[in-house]
């Protein structure tokens, strides 16, 4: 069994003598040079309407054709020949070949993440979210946009203003007890 | 290279025009067609010592193939035949592979089937005839014992004189009719 797989490693530098040349470009499926060429993470080389057929045929067991890595839709890179693009034919049920993925180069040496220094200033952002409160507050906010607060006076304001009292009372002791614990 | 590359699929295109009697003009067959073309003209290019394969007739899709025992095992000097039959959506699903010559062998059955990873689960679609045509000619001389089709064989393996004494009396009882 595991000789299956010895024999054919050795078989894969020289495909054929005549097309050992070429056989850097050939898809690993259908053996000819690869059109709408993808390569895997472990790099190799498919047409790309090849391996989604391949990748159609099993949904569960997503490997590489070739050396059994795990692959994904998501994690092939396509390869653009120059002017390739161009000449590509419309296959109905092939979906579009994956897009490069391009990523900004890091630019400098800080910290990604800390914005010490230079003229960036230091952002904080604080949040307290207790159960109760975070329930109560998506209760109220069922309705569309926040209900008017009531007048001076009234027993709704004195209501309120207690209320609010009672949550800053319980903000100021959750920090105190979160500075000390 | 790459202007290479760009410039191929047109040939491609030209010489998937050749292609004989295409029934039933299917994406899939095609693409099986054409890749079962391109297997043929590799193996007619470069002769494989103890191993060979060629399409039964017009159908592409049922090949006879044939192994040579390996050297230094028992079955050295036996030629055995095979026939492949290919689904039309080959590559991506195996062949089914079976001995057309009876084969005393562990992973072998009575009626030829075989008992291999790779013709089963373990099939991907980058194998071809010609690898599997290598891993069964070692798959004589390096048996799976742990799930035998032939229990008797696997249980014999271990004696190798005794077993290549029944291998060789069962081929020349089936095959050369002595």
């Amino acid at each position: 069994m595991a000789t299956a797989a010895d024999s054919q490693d050795g078989e894969e530098a020289t495909p054929s003598p005549n097309s050992s040349e070429n056989g850097t470009f050939e898809c690993n499926i259908c053996l000819d040079t690869a059109r709408d060429a993808v390569v895997s993470m472990c790099g190799h080389l498919f047409c790309w309407p090849c391996l989604h057929q391949w990748l159609e045929t099993r949904p569960t067991r997503q490997v590489c054709p070739v050396c059994k890595a795990g692959i994904s839709k998501e994690k092939v890179v396509p390869l653009y020949g120059r002017g390739s693009t161009n000449q590509q034919d419309p296959r109905d049920k092939v979906p579009p070949r994956p897009a490069g993925q391009r990523s900004e180069p890091e630019n400098n040496t800080n910290f990604p993440g800390f914005g010490f220094g230079g003229d960036g200033g230091l952002h904080f952002s604080f949040g307290i979210g207790a159960f109760p409160f975070t329930f109560f507050a998506s209760t109220l906010n069922l309705n569309d946009g926040r209900p008017q607060p009531p007048s001076a006076g009234t027993p709704q304001y004195a209501e309120e203003q207690f209320l609010s009292k009672v949550f800053l009372w319980v903000a100021v002791l959750f920090i105190f007890w979160l500075l000390i614990a | 290279m790459m202007a290479s590359q760009n410039m191929d699929p047109a040939v491609a295109e030209i010489s998937s025009k050749g292609i004989p009697n295409l029934n039933n003009g299917t994406k899939e067959t095609h693409s099986a067609t054409k890749r079962l073309q391109k297997e043929l003209s590799t193996l007619m290019m470069c002769g494989d010592k103890g191993i060979s394969a060629f399409p039964e007739g017009d159908n592409l899709f049922r090949w006879k193939a044939t192994i040579q025992g390996p050297s230094g095992t028992v079955y050295e000097g036996l030629l055995y035949k095979l026939v492949m039959e290919f689904p039309s959506s080959y590559p991506y699903t195996a062949p089914t592979v079976k001995f057309e010559t009876p084969c005393y062998h562990p992973n072998v059955d009575q009626h030829g089937n075989i008992c291999l990873d790779i013709l089963k689960e373990k099939w991907s679609a980058m194998y071809d005839v010609k690898t599997l045509l290598l891993s069964l000619q070692s798959l004589l001389g390096d048996p799976n014992i742990e799930s035998p089709l032939n229990i008797h064989a696997a249980e014999l393996w271990d004696s190798q004189v005794l077993y290549k004494k029944i291998v060789r009396e069962k081929y020349n009882k089936d095959v050369l009719g002595k």
